[in-house]
């Protein structure tokens, strides 16, 4: 159990940057989930702190020892990869006593350890077995368990669930976190499904092309995202981005989206007003459908273009101009393709983005 | 119906192999076992009848185990020189193979193509390069070193001194054939060793094994069935093989009979030995000496077979092909 940190690490396949510089803390006991699409660099991070890879540039520390040319071997961290990598020629039992075999403990405590290990995990009757006689769930299982049974001082884990049906993805997704708080090992764990990493971390880290993009709650990152990108990225369906003019009404800035203009109060006012355009955002869930534009609301009138039925839900997507806008809304509610509607947002559910920066006005210092 | 036509069509498949291994298989084993009944000498047709006693060559073979002291030494020569180049092929060419799948990528190029280059020069050509470099005179290459070096101040009779025989016979026939034939497990192992899926190579190490560890307990498992496959293959094909003997006997540089194995006996026997050899040739003896040991081949190899477990290796396909 430690705190792992990261300072200015890039990583670079020649000419490629897998990551640049990136500075992170991931504290004693935490569970953060590094969250991001494909190909952003999220293995190569994982590979770093593990020790697989060496950092182009920068320095990794686990607590106050400074790991960055320490062999993998030497650096105490449990690892389950993507595709899980048992050892196919050793039965379940051999797999996971392998790390504590390596160490040269007694033979009695590796047994204990093992079985142990095996009952958390709900994997006691498969010991005997090959990794190839297991299912994607219980192989899952049995390289968790190789990971934990050593007792890491870190615990990595790469899409350990992406190959595992919907079901058993949300099942193990409890115990999992049900496992790091009763362990207390610190743990990282990479996903490119957010719903996974809001429901299982302490701390979400998004990063995209190798730079860290937002660090933050769960929270955070859904209600304050920082740059259009996180925006865009968390959320199922992501925020709704709108282009708008700022325009000048009666000495302040007012935003105009289309037909309507919105006039917020001060501190934000005086932020817009040093933009010409920005760019408006607010998730699909804050938004609600109406024949008439709503009192105290931001009203946007649009055209209906889809509607999808999900069972619990309904999303509309709609035309503001030529941009489309998702709208989720009650499984009753069914408009007609081609009628026009009103979007209805609280004023503080909106979000303005730079279009030049791509940031957040929030976090811009006046 | 549809019986018959699945016939006809496994027939169609197998005729072709069926053909070539009768014809070039097949028939020269029957003629061969015929020929080993017979008293054939210098190749006359006169002589190849059958003896009243069929099995006279073998027997004849029986007794030089026991009585022949040139044969005797024949026989020593096949074991100490299967069983060792043996290991030294196999090992050795594990122990490359894992020391170039651990190089970085460029080095490891390098190494493959160096250890290639024995395999790839013609046989005469090789073993003219160690027939000047074993060579008795001053002329040759190891003399000429170590007597620049002081080492020793006349020329040594490297392979034929009778008081080196028959080890450094041995150790020239070994390490002639060693440096071929190493490259064949490097190339098998080190291509298996690289279908190892990476990812297990990385867990073993982030399991805290050294390197040592890991070649234990990851490596070398993962390639046990090339390991048993090499050693079979090797085994039989030293059982058989006399090329490069052949030469170094011819040319003189090594001791004729501690440098014989049984298939070179085979050879001279039958086809005589240029230069000092003996004028008249038995193709009745040798055809026998050669019966012997395809039958002693077949034997070991299925022995090996059964011994390292091929049934076991041999993985039920999953789902129904
Ligand atoms: N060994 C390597 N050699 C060269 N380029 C690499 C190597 N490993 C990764 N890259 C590149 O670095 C970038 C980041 O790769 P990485 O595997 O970290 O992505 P990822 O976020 O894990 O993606 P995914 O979600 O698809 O697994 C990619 O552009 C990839 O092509
Ligand atoms: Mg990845």
């Amino acid at each position: 159990m430690v705190e792992v940190r990261l300072e200015s690490v890039s990583k670079r396949f020649g000419r490629v940057v897998a990551l640049h510089e990136v500075t992170l803390t991931f504290e004693d006991g935490s569970f953060t989930a590094i969250l991001g699409p494909s190909g952003s660099g999220k293995t190569t991070l994982l590979y770093l702190i593990a020790g697989i890879y060496k950092p182009s540039s920068g320095r990794i520390y686990f607590g106050d020892r400074d790991v960055t040319n320490m062999p993998p071997n030497k650096r105490n961290v449990g690892l389950v990869f993507q595709n899980y990598a048992l050892y196919p020629h050793m039965t379940v039992y051999d797999n996971i006593a392998f790390p504590l075999r390596l160490k040269k403990l007694p033979r009695d405590e590796i047994d204990r350890r093992v079985r142990e290990v095996a009952k958390l995990l709900h994997i006691e009757e498969l010991l005997e077995r090959y990794p190839s006689q297991l299912s994607g769930g219980q192989q899952q299982r049995v390289a968790m368990a190789r990971a934990l049974v050593k007792q890491p001082d870190v615990l990595l884990l790469d899409e350990p669930l992406s190959n595992l049906d919907a079901l058993l993805r949300i099942k193990i997704r409890a115990e999992l976190k049900r496992l790091q708080k009763d362990l207390g090992i610190t743990t990282i764990y990479v996903t490119h499904d957010q719903s996974e990493a809001l429901a299982l971390a302490d701390r979400i880290v998004v990063i995209d092309r190798g730079r860290i993009q937002q660090v933050g709650t769960p929270d955070e990152v859904y209600a304050r995202p920082r740059n259009l990108f996180v925006a865009g990225f968390i959320g199922s369906p992501p925020a709704n981005l709108i282009p708008a003019k700022i325009v000048a009404r009666s000495g302040s800035a007012c935003v105009a989206i289309g037909d309507t203009v919105y006039c917020p109060d001060k501190p934000l006012s005086e932020k817009l007003a040093r933009f010409q355009e920005v760019i408006v955002a607010f998730r699909p869930e804050h938004a609600t459908l109406g024949e008439e534009p709503a009192e105290n609301m931001v009203s946007i009138e649009a055209e209906v273009y889809t509607v999808e039925t999900l069972g619990k839900e309904n999303i509309v997507t709609l035309l503001v101009g030529a941009t489309p806008v998702k709208v989720v809304v009650e499984p009753s509610v069914r408009p007609q393709p081609g009628s026009k509607l009103f979007i209805n947002v609280e004023p503080e559910k909106l979000m303005f983005f730079d279009p030049e920066t791509e940031l957040n006005i929030e976090y811009i210092e006046v | 119906m549809k019986m018959a036509g699945r016939n006809a069509a496994l027939l169609f498949f197998l005729a072709p192999a069926f053909i070539l291994i009768a014809l070039f298989y097949l028939v020269p084993l029957a003629i061969t076992v015929y020929v080993s009944f017979t008293d054939m000498q210098n190749w006359s047709l006169y002589t190849l009848r059958l003896l009243p006693n069929p099995l006279f060559n073998y027997a004849r073979l029986f007794h030089m185990m026991l009585y022949d002291p040139d044969f005797v030494k024949v026989v020593y020569t096949t074991i100490v020189f299967t069983l060792v180049t043996l290991a030294f092929n196999v090992l050795g060419g594990l122990g490359l193979a894992i020391a170039v799948y651990l190089m970085e990528e460029r080095l490891s190029g390098f190494f493959r193509g160096l250890w290639l280059l024995p395999r790839m020069t013609p046989v005469a050509v090789y073993a003219l390069l160690w027939y000047y470099f074993f060579l008795g005179s001053r002329d040759g290459t190891l003399n000429a070193i170590l007597m620049a070096l002081g080492v020793i101040d006349k020329p040594v009779q490297w392979g034929t001194d009778p008081r080196l025989l028959p080890w450094s016979a041995w150790a020239i026939i070994i390490y002639v054939n060693v440096l071929v034939g190493v490259s064949f497990g490097m190339l098998i192992f080190y291509s298996a060793l690289r279908s190892i899926p990476w990812e297990q190579v990385i867990a073993a190490r982030v399991d805290g094994a050294s390197t040592l560890q890991l070649v234990r307990h990851i490596l070398i498992p993962s390639i046990r069935w090339h390991i048993m496959f090499v050693t079979v293959w090797q085994l039989l094909s030293l059982l058989t093989t006399y090329a490069h003997i052949f030469l170094l006997v011819e040319w003189g540089v090594v001791d004729r009979w501690w440098s014989s194995t049984w298939a070179l006996y085979v050879f001279t026997t039958a086809f005589g030995l240029g230069g000092g050899g003996p004028s008249s040739t038995y193709q009745g003896l040798a055809a026998a000496a050669a019966v012997i040991l395809a039958l002693v081949g077949a034997g070991l190899g299925l022995l090996a077979l059964r011994l390292l477990g091929f049934r076991r290796m041999i993985v039920p396909p999953k789902g129904e092909l």
